[in-house]
């Protein structure tokens, strides 16, 4: 019934659209059959002549504010633009430090970049194998950023074929955290354990002061957390995730430290699984211990009821050590010079003695300047509240650097957690959880990072 | 089997009301009626309550149920922490310019499938159907991949066209156009009206369940989407209501659960009040897609 | 007087109810006048249906069809999202996905949330409207809180229900607690997440599927019900003789959309327990989200989403073909 039109016009029609379709979409998207990019990196800023150039007027940071420090930061900015004049737009860009790496690497095909961003321990590398980010030495120069007065440990964590690629902002330690009244009620001295054995000792006296369904120490787990913590005590048992980019996770002694954690929770149920947040239990009593970053220090202080301790992280049979973690800032490479010296001035001034101290000061991150760390202002905080000084101190007696695996391959953390919450959770054997992540994280490593190096 | 085959019953009166014999079996209704309506009601009250407590009501064992001295500070701190002033109405803007042109696309599409004679309408109708398989997570990356390279990140615009496209609208519009009586849309052809006054004169004056179900169904839609402005959007200023909770999450610290609730009925309130209002003409559209009466 | 018919969803004929109407045909008019008259006819209903279909049609094309082919492209490539380049690697990704380990647990996870919320919607659902039905008192206002949650937005349902139950501090473990319960360890231990993003889940949808069955169940006519009565026939045998065999046009709508929408999920999983622990809660969908946005693995991932949306299309498919043979049309 229906009048066709000539096949001719139809098949036209179909071709014409068939065609756009497909026109469309070629838009957007990678470029296929470069693998390696080593040496075409487009280090335009190596080349830049920074005295030429006039900063921008405005500029965009992604931050998730760490340490609850939005506030703060916002202030910061209000100070920055009184100096200098230049506006600078705080995004929240995730609620955790994964949350804006993936929106960064989603944006990172567009216009939308920001020009200072969050860089974690676990992500500045990925950023830098994409291309995403910008050597710092050079601009930091310029300005006069006097980069030897950083941390050395926390500005070293950025290195990367002789130069650096973040610079650090919000830098913590895991920090072993007691509940002081609970270990005065049990007959503890007040300190943390020595070792962990030590803890398991102690659980003892400490267990009939906790209230019900609460424990001595409790724990949570999960992405950009949970493998961070481990270290200590895979580090304790003389064990470690990888050797460079070897994977050493079927030594004995990994085993080891797979093993001791797995008795904690189900062996001699010392330690509970927090149900989300253990530092929300701590600070409610629930738990006497925990491990926490120290940006969660100010929080507690705030939030508990009872005097909260803070000690160095205790450590195994064979030695220990504390893997350093937190947050630097990064500048992406795809910004104009005008925008990225503006943001170098800008980070320049976050991490300045007077405002890495006052960041310190309102969340328990470690200030990133040796100068501020032996300031006047952090000098009485220090007085005022000792448990501030702990990370500082732990950073310079026992830091250690993060095994390389964790750090460089893309994913290798949530795989490793992974590993952790079967052993925690389901009293998984140490060897099979290990065992069921290492191809995986082969496989992420010669896909992901291999290649591009 | 058809329901008009079978004789009228002798008995043509219903009784108005069950008699005593049938009490037991009212109770037990009653009783399950009760405990389902509480099931179903009581996490929404439950919602409100919580977020009048402060911290310390909150993280309390036993539970504490109702709040000591119910504060609207949790409202405040999550007003002070995110812009929820501007978040209400830039989720109000985009869900009413959304939901309304939604509804005109499917109208205008459906009555093309129907009233409108043209080549490959089949493939047409199929296509747009189609599309309610095709899961949003295959799209997205691709289309912000789009989105971006033209420069609409951070743009209403950009939250908004990409999800424009009506499938279930058409789909609803067009099972409620089958079901309209041709003889009258005839009768207007043969009076000269073209197809403009046909559609406004006498197909949309005829489908107003519909109208108000689609309508509905796209507010609700609009309002609660997620996934896409949060990927499109991270300027606070640009951002809808749902998007907003997730700014007030956060992990490197401790959550506090009175603001986040508090920032929760914010975002689920409005849309509350809309279908408590306009619930029967929502149900009423619904029910018309699976059921033609 | 009332009918119960299936929608028909795709690829079907039209109805013939379309064309009812036509008037019948006469002596046809010259053929010459005619072929002119039709011609400007199509055309002008050609031009009609430009200007109404189009836009919407235009907008499928660009932001549905368009990415769904971009995707099959994606899934072709090894792409680290956020790299400017890529690698081809065929049909790698999808032999990736077969011989991992890990996607027998996600096709068992999507297996039990599908069954367990579609089933579960269907059944209890059911149950509501049958209760709803009887003329009891309060009933409009038990529909309207029973279709409540349907509305919210399924990230704040998540971030609601994530408070309730919180083994310490949260309502569900207190009710537990009244009829001598102890709240299992919701987030951590296994079984119990996937437990509670399908309560969740059902709690959201319950209403919904009532209120459809509810419209299907008016349309029962009583008549059949009360001449069943008279026959002596309980009320249990009436449901399963006559008004179950009724609703099946309705079972099969709610059954084909459910089924959609569950295996779509994401907000909800994506606010209570993101997947974890131990990817317990990880569906095919969650999945995908997972290997792009977390992962990286934008290829992959997208390799991930053709296999869903290829599951989709079989299930609706098998559905269409199989079930609505059952269905009778009154």
């Amino acid at each position: 019934m229906s009048h066709r039109p000539a096949r001719r016009t139809r098949t036209a029609v179909a071709a014409l659209a068939a065609a756009s379709v497909l026109a469309l979409t070629a838009c957007g998207g990678p470029s296929v059959g470069a693998t390696s990019s080593g040496d075409s990196s487009p280090d335009a800023s190596a080349d830049v002549d920074w005295s030429q150039v006039e900063p921008a007027k405005e500029i965009t940071w992604w931050s998730n504010h760490p340490g609850q420090s939005q506030e703060l930061e916002q202030q910061l900015i209000d100070d920055f633009t009184e100096e200098t004049g230049i506006e600078v737009d705080l995004v929240t860009a995730g609620a955790d430090y994964d949350e804006v790496a993936q929106r960064f690497q989603a944006a990172s095909q567009t216009d939308e970049l920001p020009d200072l961003v969050i860089a974690s321990d676990v992500w500045w590398f990925r950023y830098h194998l994409n291309d995403q980010i910008m050597p710092v030495d050079d601009v930091m120069e310029f300005l006069d950023a006097d980069a030897e007065d950083f941390q050395p440990a926390l500005y070293a964590d950025y290195e990367y074929d002789d130069q650096h690629w973040a610079v650090p902002y919000a830098r913590s330690t895991p920090l072993f955290y007691y509940n002081k009244d609970l270990w005065e009620a049990a007959g503890l001295p007040d300190r943390g354990p020595q070792t962990w054995d030590e803890l398991v000792e102690w659980d003892a006296k400490v267990k009939p002061e906790v209230p019900k369904g609460g424990s001595t120490f409790g724990l949570s787990t999960g992405p950009s957390w949970g493998a961070w913590w481990f270290e200590n005590m895979i580090w304790g048992h003389d064990g470690a995730y990888s050797d460079g980019f070897d994977l050493t996770l079927d030594t004995p002694e990994a085993i080891a430290g797979g093993e001791f954690v797995r008795d904690l929770f189900h062996g001699s149920g010392v330690a509970t699984l927090s149900a989300d947040d253990a530092m929300a239990d701590f600070s409610s009593g629930l738990i006497a211990s925990t491990v926490g970053s120290t940006g969660s220090l100010k929080g507690a202080l705030d939030a508990a009821s009872f005097e909260v301790g803070t000690a160095y992280l205790p450590d195994g049979p064979k030695g220990g050590g504390t893997p350093t973690g937190g947050t630097g800032l990064a500048i992406p490479s795809s910004r104009t010079p005008e925008q990225q010296l503006a943001a170098a001035m800008f980070l320049e001034f976050l991490t300045n003695t007077e405002n890495t101290a006052t960041f310190s000061q309102a969340t328990g991150y470690m200030p990133v300047r040796t100068s501020a760390v032996e300031s006047d202002a952090m000098k009485k905080t220090y007085e005022q509240t000792p448990q501030f000084r702990t990370a500082v101190d732990q950073l310079a007696d026992k830091a250690r650097v993060q095994d390389d695996v964790r750090v460089f391959v893309p994913g290798a953390d949530a795989l490793l957690n992974e590993a952790l919450e079967q052993i925690v959770i389901e009293d998984a054997d140490p060897k099979t959880a290990f065992k069921a992540i290492a191809p995986r994280i082969e496989t992420a490593y010669t896909e992901n990072v291999e290649p591009y190096l | 089997m058809s329901a008009a085959t079978l004789p009228r019953p002798a008995v043509a009166a219903r009784p108005a009301r069950r008699r005593s014999p049938q009490l037991g079996g009212s109770l037990a209704g009653y009783a399950t009626m009760l405990f389902a309506t509480v099931v179903l009601g009581l996490p929404l009250v439950w919602l409100l309550l919580a977020s009048l407590k402060t911290p310390e009501e909150l993280y309390q064992v036993p539970l504490q149920w109702l709040p000591g001295s119910p504060s609207l500070d949790n409202y405040a701190q999550a007003a002070g922490a995110i812009p929820l002033g501007r978040l209400l109405a830039n989720s109000i803007g985009l869900t009413v310019v959304g939901a309304g042109l939604k509804v005109a696309l499917g109208l205008a599409c459906a009555y093309a499938l129907v009233f409108l004679d043209f080549p490959f309408k089949k493939l047409v109708f199929g296509l747009v159907i189609a599309t309610l398989m095709i899961p949003p997570q295959i799209t997205i990356i691709p289309n912000y991949t789009l989105v971006a390279s033209i420069g609409w990140l951070n743009t209403y615009q950009g939250i908004l066209v990409p999800g424009l496209a009506s499938a279930f609208g058409t789909f609803l519009f067009r099972q409620h156009f089958l079901t309209l009586p041709a003889s009258v849309l005839e009768a207007a052809e043969l009076d000269g009206a073209g197809h403009w006054r046909r559609l406004w004169k006498f197909v949309v004056p005829m489908s107003t369940p519909t109208l108000a179900a689609v309508a509905l169904v796209s507010v609700v839609t609009e309002w609660n989407d997620y996934l896409w402005p949060f990927l499109v959007v991270d300027h606070a200023d640009k951002m809808t209501l749902p998007v907003g909770l997730t700014l007030l999450q956060n992990t490197d610290g401790m959550s506090n659960w009175g603001v986040l609730l508090a920032a929760t009925v914010v975002v689920t309130l409005p849309i509350l009040l809309v279908f408590l209002i306009l619930q029967r003409r929502l149900v009423a559209g619904l029910t018309a897609g699976a059921v033609t009466g | 007087m009332t009918t119960v018919v299936t929608p028909r969803p795709s690829g079907l004929p039209d109805a013939p109810s379309a064309r009812a109407g036509t008037p019948p045909a006469g002596p046809p008019p010259a053929t010459r006048t005619r072929s002119r008259l039709g011609a400007r006819r199509r055309r002008k209903a050609l031009l009609w249906a430009l200007l109404l279909a189009g836009p919407n049609v235009l907008l499928i094309v660009v932001f549905v069809y368009r990415p769904l082919l971009q995707s099959l492209y994606l899934s072709t490539l090894q792409w680290n999202l956020g790299s400017p380049s890529a690698r081809f690697v065929g049909l790698g990704n999808y032999v990736e996905w077969f011989t991992a380990p890990t996607t027998g647990r996600v096709v068992g996870t999507t297996l039990v949330f599908t069954v367990a919320t579609v089933g579960g919607a269907m059944v209890l659902g059911l149950g509501l409207a049958l209760l709803l039905n009887r003329r009891l008192r309060g009933r409009g206002v038990a529909r309207t809180v029973a279709f409540a949650p349907y509305v919210l937005s399924g990230f704040a349902v998540g971030i609601l229900w994530l408070f309730m139950f919180d083994p310490r501090y949260g309502l569900v473990q207190e009710l537990l607690g009244w009829v001598g319960l102890e709240s299992p360890a919701w987030y951590t231990a296994r079984p119990w997440p996937l437990v509670m993003v399908i309560v969740v889940y059902l709690w959201k949808n319950l209403g919904y599927v009532a209120l459809i069955y509810l419209a299907g169940l008016q349309a029962v006519p009583q008549d059949l019900r009360d001449a069943a009565a008279l026959d002596g026939a309980s009320s249990a045998r009436t449901l399963r003789s006559i008004v179950l065999p009724l609703l099946t046009p309705t079972t099969f709508f709610l059954l084909v959309t459910m089924m959609l929408s569950s295996l779509q999920s994401f907000d909800i999983i994506k606010a209570m327990t993101q997947g974890g622990p131990l990817g317990s809660t990880t569906t095919l969908m969650y999945s995908i989200y997972e290997e792009s946005f977390v992962g990286g693995r934008a290829g992959y991932a997208s390799a991930v989403a053709t296999v869903l949306f290829l599951v989709l299309l079989a299930v609706t498919a098998v559905q269409m073909r199989y079930v609505q043979r059952k269905v009778h049309y009154a």
